[in-house]
């Protein structure tokens, strides 16, 4: 079977307790707690196939950490099918459980007080990874990651992107087939972000692995993944690939010129849309098609230093995506 | 099924072992990076010795004095034996579980090829190695210090029972404990307020770690006898000083084989049914 991945109408609700504002109102939330059904997930359907890579995006509160724990046996979900590795993940076997791993941003399973090689031992231990393969996995990685010289260090004095590279580690030792990440370069400054970006890729290429990686942030999954999927509020609303993804949403091109004099912004509006201007830099909107010719316009009728045109900010796609959900 | 797993006993038993001893030893090393409270913990210990050991010293002032069948010897043994006996059976590290379901931790251990039940169990031996070490040491030094009269059981059946009986109390606290803990599946505010009514108080009052059961009325005893606090401290203490015979002895085991054997089905079960409320939050 060639499918890492099915998920057919998955459906997850939370039963909330609501609190009640103030000192009564928590009292009184003891006694008759009101609850409300919370629809995590509406009935979503995906199929991911063995060595691929697929971004998940969408704002906070979507559903893509929901995914996630689902597929990794965390939660339990309240209809649907799901199979991962032709597991049912909840059951939780322990077959299952070595051939996948999850990396979460937020928090860590790296032992806060004690140096991050007692938690990579540890689960060696808990992964029955022999010693041998252990020994060269560790080493691998490490080099990699280049924390050679930090695996001594109490977790707690590392710096985030340092211990985020000790989470990869100890997530990766074991080889999992799956590797579910979510939010990985959360926090992390842009160099530590891209650090850990060419690091995943690079081990996706290596090691065929299956990889899903959830994240807010469009530029974590620009030159990683082949495949994406929009969600948002609890559904699926885009899955396809990168360029389909800016063709599908992305109508517009933007142009950026340098002007070397003051122009009469009016007569730049005959070409575009003007989307910012702070002299000499202007940014233009134009339709996708007529781009070429908005462009030679341009630089024939006006004083243009410099000109570049880009696709619009991946983020204002999917901002317009969700803004579009949201209405109706 | 999980459930089965757990009864399932494994292929390759040195590899299973190797597993848990790790977590003993990390658990071991935790320890030691809070050493301070580890050492404010055995203070707390000390000091609930020191109070108890000078009332019980004044009321038996009278060496010839003997109330609810205690000598002076006999209650300043009893208030040693306790020090002794709740570092092995009440110290534990699963009182942590429930933080760990309401922050979420729990899901670190869930995605983990690991027996949750063997995984706490290991550490809370980790937990009680440690203690134990420090309670002898207490135990010699206070000895010293205090130079109380000290009741030395000699026959050797109320030795092993004595022993027998702290073994059943380790796994009928574990027990207790878990269930206590997973109170924070569904309410995951009060995990901690669960923990200290019936761990903090029920269990430190009715397992006899305050001041011997005995003293109650005939009434209550009985009804002790059926609850399952009561042989956590008391009753590992009474068949040592050989103030209960042959079968009541027998009894007291099967009430408490009874106990244990109820809730480590209750436990699995809860625990089931908590995984499946289990929203692991926070992550």
């Amino acid at each position: 079977m060639n499918k890492a991945i099915l998920i057919d109408h998955l459906v997850k609700e939370f039963v909330v307790n609501e609190k009640r504002p103030g000192f009564i109102g928590g009292i009184s939330s003891i006694f008759s707690p009101k609850k409300k059904i919370v629809k995590a997930l509406k009935g979503i359907s995906l199929s991911v196939n063995k060595g691929e890579f697929v971004g998940f995006i969408g704002p906070n509160g979507a559903g893509k950490t929901t995914t996630l724990k689902i597929l990794s046996g965390l939660l339990y979900p309240t209809d649907g099918f799901v199979e991962v590795l032709d597991h049912d993940p909840w059951e939780r076997k322990e077959e299952f459980l070595k051939r996948i791993s999850l990396v979460m941003g937020q928090k860590n399973q790296l032992w806060w007080d004690l140096p991050a090689i007692e938690t990579f031992e540890l689960n060696r231990a808990i992964y029955g990874i022999p010693k041998k393969e252990y020994e060269k996995n560790l080493e691998e990685l490490v080099d990699l990651l280049s924390v050679g010289k930090l695996l001594k260090t109490q977790v707690r004095r590392l710096s985030l992107g340092q211990r985020m590279k000790m989470e990869l580690i100890a997530a990766l030792l074991h080889k999992p087939e799956i590797l579910f990440l979510d939010e990985p370069t959360i926090g992390l400054d842009v160099i530590a972000q891209q650090k850990v970006r060419d690091f995943i890729y690079q081990y996706n290429k290596k090691y065929e692995s299956t990889i899903l990686l959830t994240s807010h942030n469009m530029s974590d999954l620009v030159d990683l993944a082949e495949r994406m999927v929009v969600i948002n509020d609890g559904q699926i609303v885009f899955d396809g690939d990168f360029g389909e993804l800016i063709r599908h949403f992305g109508k517009n091109k933007l142009i950026k010129i340098s002007l070397s004099q003051e122009v009469d912004i009016k007569k730049l509006e005959s070409i575009g849309k003007v989307v910012s201007l702070s002299f000499p830099q202007v940014t233009l909107s134009v339709p996708r098609a007529s781009s070429a010719v908005a462009a030679s316009e341009l630089l024939q009728e006006f004083p243009v230093a410099d000109l570049t045109i880009e696709e619009v900010p991946i983020e204002d796609v999917v901002r317009k995506v969700f803004g579009g959900k949201e209405k109706s | 099924m999980w459930s089965e797993r757990f009864l399932v006993v494994k292929k390759n038993p040195s590899m299973k072992l190797q597993k848990y001893l790790m977590i003993l030893k990390i658990s071991f090393l935790q320890e030691f990076a809070y050493r301070f409270n580890f050492v404010m913990w055995r203070v707390r210990n000390v000091i609930q010795v020191f109070i108890a050991f000078y009332f019980w010293d004044t009321l038996f002032a009278d060496p010839g004095k003997v109330i609810f069948g205690y000598d002076r010897a006999k209650i300043l043994t009893y208030v040693f034996a306790i020090l002794f006996i709740r570092s092995i059976v009440l110290s534990a590290r699963a009182v942590d579980i429930a933080g760990q379901i309401s922050n979420g931790e729990l899901s670190n251990l869930l995605l983990k090829p690991v027996n949750f039940f063997k995984y706490w169990f290991a550490r809370d031996l980790s937990s009680k190695a440690l203690n134990v070490v420090f309670a002898f040491i207490e135990t010699f030094l206070l000895y010293l210090l205090l130079r109380p009269p000290i009741f030395l059981q000699t026959t050797l059946i109320n030795l092993i029972g004595a022993i027998v009986f702290v073994l059943l109390a380790i796994l009928l606290f574990y027990f207790l404990l878990f269930i206590t803990n997973m109170v924070a599946f569904w309410m995951p505010e009060n995990g901690w307020a669960a923990q200290f009514l019936i761990i903090g108080i029920v269990t430190e009052f009715f397992s006899g770690g305050v001041f011997p059961l005995n003293i109650f009325p005939e009434g209550a005893q009985v009804v002790f006898g059926y609850l399952p606090f009561q042989y956590l401290l008391y009753f590992p203490v009474q068949v040592y000083l050989g103030n209960v015979a042959g079968a009541e002895i027998t009894r007291g085991f099967v009430v408490v084989v009874g106990w244990i054997v109820a809730l480590y089905f209750l436990t699995t079960k809860i625990w089931l049914r908590g995984l499946k409320n289990y929203a692991s939050e926070g992550r």
